[in-house]
């Protein structure tokens, strides 16, 4: 298994609207990527189309060398239980606590009945493991307090132990700073960059911060209304590159005026 | 572009609403020949036991008013609280059948779990079953108890059982409907983020969607307990043996003062669960612990 993501001449419509057009793209398995481009350009989409949980209109896809469109409803929940996402809002349960969230990281290993049982009489193993990992994350003090009584930074911290008790072999996550201050930021990503390091799994971050993007990961892909305009090393994105990514057409402009 | 200066159209559109709705009500009342007059009682004698009955509001019967009842019979007081006992176990055990049937309803009737994406013929299938729920949840609700209990009653004649599926059923279909409407309006994400990393349908539900609606189903569940009692109380008038067969028996009798002794025994009940309720929502709102 060379490779963890494998798309071609893929595109993705919301009714009339072409949210994604690709003619190519490959993650490697272990690689480091950041999606960068500005809002509406397709990032959470392509999130989406990685995780399974959107298909593609047209073109092929394959995930762990596997296209999920062929897959019966069980293989597809093994497939995806191998990927862990940290969506925007992280979908937590919020009257659950810390520890019940993140052992509910590894239900898709583990199936209807032994996540029942995980939430009332969650095993030592497991419990032990989890409050390592939240320490790990740098809130270990919040084993037992209810989610929804977290901060926004706790949250997420939160969101981040249960995609690491899942063990994934992948882990996407969409706009993870944009909802913390900038020396939050940084501190996340870092985190993410040596877990990555650490744990050895395909990381796929979107990010609106360029600069961070730059500092931290080797390979960024940057979309533009649902194109790929940037494919590269972060060295390689400055100038006018930059400006293209970013800065609106006359077109656009007239547009949203 | 509208000019707001010269644009009133754009307030208060529905104002004309209020007045239809005040048009309604008054040919309601001109078609039922509704007066004032209607609540003043018609005769000397009738004037006499409106006054009776709310003097006794300020004397409820601490013994029997009827003079034949028996020396060695039980205080009227031990009656009555026997009474608020049938009462409560009437409505409990309705609520116990009612609550796993209409999580049932509810899951059935609701559509945050489905599966995502889903096939063409799975959905068609999840499409059916959730219409059929519905209608049934619609059925079940749009017959009252006290319907249902007079025809479980002449079906089967007078038994608990009887009285208690007869309250069992409209609650199911009430309790399912909300149920499954607490469900749906609850935010998807958490489901979402469970199927996206392998959840399936029924695990997440479970795991995902009830215990964040968890404290809104409880809460609702404790409203239709208190609608529960005062139905129990109720089907006392059709014959079941709850505090309502008492109030009804003295009424007939126009032993008003019993009366008052069981309606602020009543009274006293549904204060007692309503606090009951209080407590336990402050108890769902701890930052400790999940809600399961």
């Amino acid at each position: 298994m060379s490779n963890s993501f494998q798309l071609t001449d893929v595109q993705c419509r919301f009714g009339d609207f072409v949210a994604l057009e690709l003619a190519e793209l490959t993650i490697e398995a272990g690689e480091n990527v950041a999606l960068i481009g500005p809002s509406g350009s397709g990032k959470t989409t392509l999130l989406r189309l990685l995780n399974t949980t959107l298909r593609q209109d047209a073109g092929s896809f394959t995930v762990f060398g596997k296209n999920p469109d062929g897959l019966s409803p069980k293989e597809l929940r093994a497939v995806r239980s191998m990927i862990a996402t940290i969506p925007q809002h992280l979908g937590l349960v919020p009257n659950l606590s810390a520890v019940q969230n993140v052992i509910l990281g590894r239900g898709g290993h583990r199936g209807v009945f032994r996540s029942i049982r995980d939430i009332l009489f969650p095993g030592m193993e497991d419990k032990v493991a989890i409050h390592e990992l939240l320490d790990r994350v740098g809130i270990e003090e919040t084993l037992f307090s209810r989610v929804s009584a977290l901060s926004g930074g706790q949250k997420q911290r939160v969101a981040i132990a249960r995609a690491l008790f899942q063990e994934p072999e992948a882990l996407l996550a969409d706009e993870p700073v944009s909802s913390v201050d900038p020396a939050r930021a940084r501190d996340t990503i870092r985190l993410f960059r040596e877990l990555s390091d650490e744990l050895g799994f395909t990381l796929c971050v979107s990010l609106h911060d360029v600069a961070l993007a730059k500092e931290y990961f080797p390979r960024l892909i940057g979309l533009r209304a649902g194109k790929i305009v940037f494919d590269g090393a972060p060295e390689d994105l400055e100038g006018d590159v930059l400006k293209d990514l970013y800065q609106l057409s006359d077109e656009e402009m007239m547009r949203d005026a | 572009m509208p000019d707001p200066a010269t644009e009133p159209s754009y307030y208060g559109k529905k104002r004309w609403v209020f007045f239809v709705l005040v048009f309604v009500f008054l040919i309601c009342a001109w078609a039922l020949g509704l007066t004032p007059r209607g609540l003043i009682p018609s005769d000397v004698n009738q004037w006499d036991r409106t006054a009776r009955f709310f003097q006794a509001a300020l004397h409820p019967a601490l013994d029997y008013e009827d003079v034949n009842v028996p020396e060695d019979a039980e205080p009227i007081l031990v009656k009555g609280l026997k009474g608020i006992l049938l009462t409560l176990k009437f409505a409990f055990g309705a609520m116990s059948l009612a609550v796993p049937t209409a999580l049932l309803l509810g899951f059935f009737g609701s559509s945050a779990w489905w599966p995502e994406p889903c096939g063409k013929r799975s959905k068609a299938l999840l499409r059916v079953v959730y219409a059929a729920c519905r209608f049934l949840m619609s059925f079940l609700r749009s017959i009252h108890e006290l319907i249902w209990a007079l025809l479980f009653l002449s079906a089967m004649g007078v038994s608990p059982l009887a009285g208690m599926v007869a309250l069992a059923l409209p609650f199911s279909g009430t309790l399912g409907k909300v149920f499954s409407e607490l469900i749906d309006e609850e935010a998807r994400d958490a489901a979402e983020a469970l199927k996206a990393i392998g959840h399936g349908p029924v695990q997440t539900f479970l795991v995902g969607i009830l215990p964040r609606a968890m404290p809104n189903l409880i809460t609702y569940s404790f409203y239709r307990f208190e609608c529960a009692l005062r139905s129990s109380a109720v089907l006392g008038f059709v014959g079941i043996e709850t505090i309502g067969l008492y109030i009804q028996l003295s009424n007939e009798e126009f032993y008003y003062r019993e009366v008052w002794t069981y309606l602020y025994l009543l009274i006293a009940m549904i204060v007692i669960v309503d606090r009951w309720g209080a407590m336990i929502r402050r108890h769902l709102q701890t930052t400790e612990g999940g809600c399961i």
